[in-house]
């Protein structure tokens, strides 16, 4: 189980380089990032998986999207949008990540989506950048709804990610510091490993229920 | 008010922060503002005046906070939050926290001396622009793009560099 931080932003859509980033996470604890745009490889000893983000798209084309991304080593993400939206896209296999939920509305994330999110092990993702640089009424929304969605994480345990979504090596945050983030958010110390190895669970195939021998 | 007795002084405990990006010129004053911000944003004035942070000394890129102790969580979480000081972007990290200043200022490390080899190229290149070396250690280099505009700071590798 590695530790990773599932979402960073290296240039040219923010301002440090992959290997930048990989050995300042090194530097702050985590074996493993994913990161948009890039292809993936190991620098400086961190694993650097290649994550796409789809957003803004209609389901059809979201599919073909996702049949074109396919590969062992990308890991696939879709925005948050409206209820029907986010239960449709659960539904999708190849899908791995569910971001943006802070930004969706109220109702977007209820516990059908849950229960569904659980059963087609896609994770939720828990988005640090409102809780570090936010302030006012932006963070308290960002904490309620993180709330929230633990509520249901524990009642059904679908997979949950941590990410910082930096742009640059100033916004990536040490393992202790995301422990004491997420604290203000509910997770214990023990929820908080179990969310930075949430990308594992997601990426590799379930144990299949029937095994030929 | 006569200075108490040791028995009777509020219990302190000193924090030994870090500041990126290296070479950045902090204004305790300035930081201090920053650090307030940061806790009262989060906890409210009546933990934030529980806390009661302090900037205590700046040595080169280390930066010594005081907080009362049992808040050493607050004020953690609290640094963890601060993005910029004034309008510099910066990022505040945790190297140690203990009673005693002394064995603070034993944990900070000699200031980082720029690679003599880096001196000689002084500007680079990179993704087809010209850059200006602005910090250089180890793998780490920092650049400035030349000119008047876009002169925001990229982090890089010396990898990064030998590639493009």
């Amino acid at each position: 189980m590695k530790i990773t931080d599932s979402c960073v932003y290296p240039y040219p859509a923010g301002d440090s380089s992959v290997r930048r980033m990989a050995l300042e996470a090194r530097f702050l604890g985590f074996d493993r990032l994913v990161a948009s745009g890039i292809s993936s490889g190991e620098f400086h000893g961190i694993e650097v998986s290649n994550g796409v983000l789809i957003w803004d798209t209609h389901i059809r084309d979201l599919i073909g999207r996702i049949r074109q991304e396919r590969s062992d080593k990308t890991v696939v993400s879709v925005q948050a949008g409206d209820n029907g939206f986010n239960r449709a896209v659960i539904g999708i296999k190849g899908v791995h990540i569910l971001r943006g939920i802070q930004s969706a509305d109220k109702n977007a994330f209820d516990h059908v989506a849950a229960r569904m999110a659980a059963d087609n092990r896609v994770a939720v993702d828990i988005d640090l950048s409102p809780l570090i640089s936010g302030r006012g009424i932006t963070r308290q929304r960002a904490i309620h709804r993180y709330r929230d969605i633990l509520i249901l994480e524990r009642r059904f345990e679908f997979p949950i990610t941590l990410s910082s979504h930096a742009r640059s090596i100033l916004e990536m945050r040490a393992v202790r510091e995301i422990t004491g983030l997420c604290s203000l958010i509910g997770m214990d110390t023990p929820d908080v490993e179990r969310a930075f190895t949430g990308i594992d669970t997601v990426t590799t195939p379930p144990n299949p229920a029937v095994r030929v021998i | 008010m006569g200075t108490r007795p040791p028995t009777l002084r509020e219990k302190r405990r000193y924090m030994l922060v870090s500041v990126d990006p290296s070479g950045t010129i902090i204004d305790r004053k300035d930081l201090y503002y920053a650090i307030c911000d940061a806790s009262t944003s989060l906890w409210g004035d009546v933990t934030a005046a529980v806390i009661m942070p302090a900037v205590i000394a700046s040595e080169g890129q280390y930066v010594i906070i005081r907080c009362r102790r049992g808040t050493e969580r607050e004020l953690s979480i609290a640094l963890s939050t601060i993005t910029r000081c004034l309008d510099n972007p910066i990022a505040l990290r945790i190297v140690a926290a203990s009673g005693t200043i002394e064995t603070l200022r034993e944990k900070i490390k000699r200031p980082e001396t720029p690679d003599l080899d880096s001196a000689s190229s002084r500007e680079c290149s990179f993704g087809e622009k010209l850059f200006r070396t602005e910090y250089c250690y180890g793998q780490k280099v920092d650049v400035i793009e030349k000119g008047f505009k876009n002169t925001n700071r990229l982090f890089l590798t010396k990898e990064d560099l030998e590639k493009f």
